[in-house]
């Protein structure tokens, strides 16, 4: 393996547009072969097949999403971004079972995956997560010493910092100051960018091209050695025969109509799907995989976030969108991040109609957010369905319900602290909050779980790691149990939910995982 | 109606659409109540916010297109569960208010979502007019607080990056 050099990467993550083959304007049945076909262009796809082209294998990289340069999703409102670069337009949604809220779940579905649309956080795996996951569960490579190399290389790669103080918001000062009074200490959050405005727009697309997605990261490299990218691209079936995939075959979305249309099929002595943990599932189940772990064990890491109104102007958009966090609630899987987003996304989730709602809007300037997420047991589904899109099913743990309820108590008491003088708790058909003792309701357990507003962004774990086909769907390889030069190399290998962000986690077992394959290479292709 | 000025993709957009004759009304009724309590909002801006929430929704699969134009056909006749013998689109504004905030503190689980899911898509819709922000206070995509740092290197000219921020005083080239 060559030292990497990054080539396109250590120019500045500004490249030229991407060449990418647009499958919407194709009109031809497209063939072609390659060493290795990857499914996904999102942060497991383009890791590996950045880390194959460059080990001299010829890649192609099939996109369902279309494919938008940086200086284009820059530029879209937020509501433009999430139509064109988010799975459903944003509106997605895992459907609670029990006494379950209803989730949001925010995913790509563009050149780049959801790593355009990230809050660029990066966190490595805790370690106690992977104790778990090396010493119970049997995966021995996966320990904090055994990821390091790939974790370093990632975060070198994508420019992981710290963000600088002068880059907290207003907004996040206050909670800082609010958890400082409740005894909470805040750490610096650590983000995958280079050269942030702090435009406090994340999660549609960086503005200034400072995000190191995989899209000005990854992928450009892979291009400049030799990878093929083609958008549009929808992967109906993996085509598997004696045991062993052969390749896979799907159709170009419409130019008119979004619908598949055209034919297309890719013979490669590798298949590496890697669709994320709301899709691979799908495709591995449309192709004829029958195990039984195939689309359960899905995780979330439900969050939710509260508005805190301060009698100052905050100007929460002036800043990083996350800059802090506390993990001094880790032991009850409580994370807390500072977090902001569009103005126009925040107004969505006031409470009130008409003049209530217009009040509060009027109030933004003076409006501060933070939120937590929950290190979930899991509970999920993902099961074909009648459209292109899975249907997600997720049924909280009460633990983890009671987890989340605790959350929005602990952010409005450190809102409290800080000065606000009302609070927004994300709870459907309930007023803002005056004072603290009006928070009680929140740990009562009384509440319904439908009455919370609830959101994810990590989904994982809906094709997981195992060491026994009994255990799980994938070897510690990323190669299936049940169908050779078959791959899995997304979020939903990892094996339980990680309590963390997990944009830096995919990328860095993805690289573990690609130089494996590259490592075997030889004797993969072999058996073909 | 998003009146912020985009670059010419080179993707270019799917065209379809989604809602019908009397979707269109539920929407337009929606929006009526929800940014228009005392008419603030002209009859013109809110038909061509209906065509722009149809654009938002498009995109997605069937199965969620057709779901969410079951739910404008609940909205539309919720008010029967009320004993109110009239469709929403026919009630007073401030009867859809009334309306609106009794469905989102329903009991009955799926009543709230029909409000929590159309306020949610149209209140980011509305406000994302720079008119709009404006008048909340948003200032627009200037930021100040990157300026305290140290500076960061200037991006040259043929980096093809949207909405560069005009060079400040503390800027340097690389």
């Amino acid at each position: 393996m060559n030292e990497p050099t990054h080539g396109a990467i250590a120019a500045g993550a500004r490249a030229s547009r991407l060449p990418v083959i647009r499958g919407r304007e194709l009109a031809a049945p497209f063939t072609a072969s390659a060493d290795v076909v990857v499914v996904g262009s999102g942060a497991g796809g383009a890791v590996l097949a950045r880390e194959l082209a460059r080990d001299g294998r010829s890649v192609i990289v099939l996109e369902e999403g279309g494919h938008y340069a940086p200086e284009e999703y820059g530029a879209m409102p937020p509501s433009h971004s999430f139509r064109r670069m988010s799975r459903e337009a944003g509106m997605s949604v895992a459907l609670g079972l029990g006494d379950t809220p209803l989730i949001s779940l925010l995913a790509g579905k563009c050149v780049g995956g959801s790593s355009v649309l990230t809050g660029a956080v990066c966190f490595r795996i805790p370690e106690e997560v992977l104790h778990v996951w090396s010493r119970d569960l049997g995966l021995e490579r996966m320990t904090p010493e055994g990821l390091d190399p790939f974790f370093t290389e990632v975060e070198r790669i994508t420019h992981v910092e710290d963000v600088p103080v002068h880059m907290r918001s207003r907004a996040t000062e206050l909670f800082v100051e609010g958890a400082s009074k409740l005894g909470i200490p805040m750490k610096t959050i650590r983000r995958n960018t280079k050269g942030c405005r702090g435009a406090g727009r994340c999660n549609f697309g960086c503005p200034h091209g400072a995000k190191m997605s995989v899209d000005v990261s990854f992928l450009p490299d892979a291009v400049a050695h030799g990878a093929t990218i083609v958008s549009d691209a929808l992967v109906e079936r993996i085509d598997v025969s004696g045991g062993r995939a052969r390749g896979v075959r799907g159709r170009f979305l419409d130019g008119v109509t979004g619908e598949p249309r055209v034919r297309f099929e890719v013979r490669a002595k590798i298949v590496v799907v890697a669709c994320g943990s709301m899709h691979t599932p799908v495709l591995l189940r449309q192709s004829g995989l029958d195990s039984v772990h195939i689309g359960r064990h899905l995780t979330l890491h439900p969050a939710v976030r509260i508005g805190a109104l301060f009698d100052e102007e905050v100007d929460g958009w002036d800043g990083a969108l996350q800059s802090v966090y506390t993990d001094h609630f880790l032991d009850e899987g409580i994370w807390l991040n500072g977090v902001y987003s569009a103005v126009n996304v925040l107004a969505a989730a006031f409470p009130g109609i008409g003049r209530e709602h217009r009040r509060l809007v009027k109030r933004m300037p003076n409006l501060a957010f933070f939120g937590g997420m929950v290190h979930d047991e899991g509970g999920g589904q993902v099961r074909r369905w009648i459209s292109r899109e899975p249907l997600v099913l997720y049924r909280m743990a009460k633990r983890d319900k009671a987890r989340l309820l605790k959350t929005i108590h602990i952010l409005a008491r450190m809102a409290f602290a800080a000065g606000a003088k009302e609070v927004l708790v994300p709870v459907f058909g309930s007023p803002t909050i005056k004072n603290d003792k009006e928070l009680d309701f929140l740990l009562e357990d009384r509440l319904p779980a439908r009455r919370i507003e609830c959101m994810a962004f990590h989904p994982l774990g809906s094709a997981k790691m195992a060491v026994t086909p009994e255990a799980g769907v994938v070897k510690p390889t990323g190669e299936t149990w049940a169908v050779e030069n078959l791959f899995v190399c997304d979020g939903s290998v990892l094996p339980t939910s990680i309590g963390v962000n997990s944009q830096l986690p995919i990328m860095s077992v993805a690289m573990m995982l690609a130089r494996g394959i590259a490592a075997d290479f030889r004797r993969y292709a072999r058996r073909v | 109606m998003s009146a912020a000025p985009l670059p010419n993709l080179v993707t270019k957009d799917f065209q379809r659409t989604t809602l019908k004759g009397d979707d269109r009304l539920v929407v337009r009724a929606l929006a009526e109540a929800m940014f228009s309590p005392d008419g603030e909002v002209s009859a013109e801006r809110l038909d061509a916010f209906v065509d722009e929430v149809d654009a938002f929704i498009s995109p997605a699969s069937k199965t969620l297109r057709f779901g969410l134009r079951v739910m404008l056909f609940a909205i539309r006749w919720s008010p029967l569960l009320f004993f109110r013998l009239r469709p929403f689109d026919a009630m007073t504004v401030d009867e859809r208010i009334a309306h609106l905030e009794r469905l989102e503190r329903s009991k009955v689980r799926q009543l709230p979502l029909l409000v929590v899911a159309y306020k949610t898509v149209l209140t980011m819709l509305f406000y994302e007019h720079p008119d709009e922000q404006r008048a909340i206070g948003y200032p627009g995509p200037e930021r100040r607080r990157w300026k305290r740092g140290p500076a960061l290197p200037m991006l040259d000219d043929a980096s093809p990056v949207a909405a560069r921020p005009a060079p400040s005083k503390n800027e340097v080239s690389p």
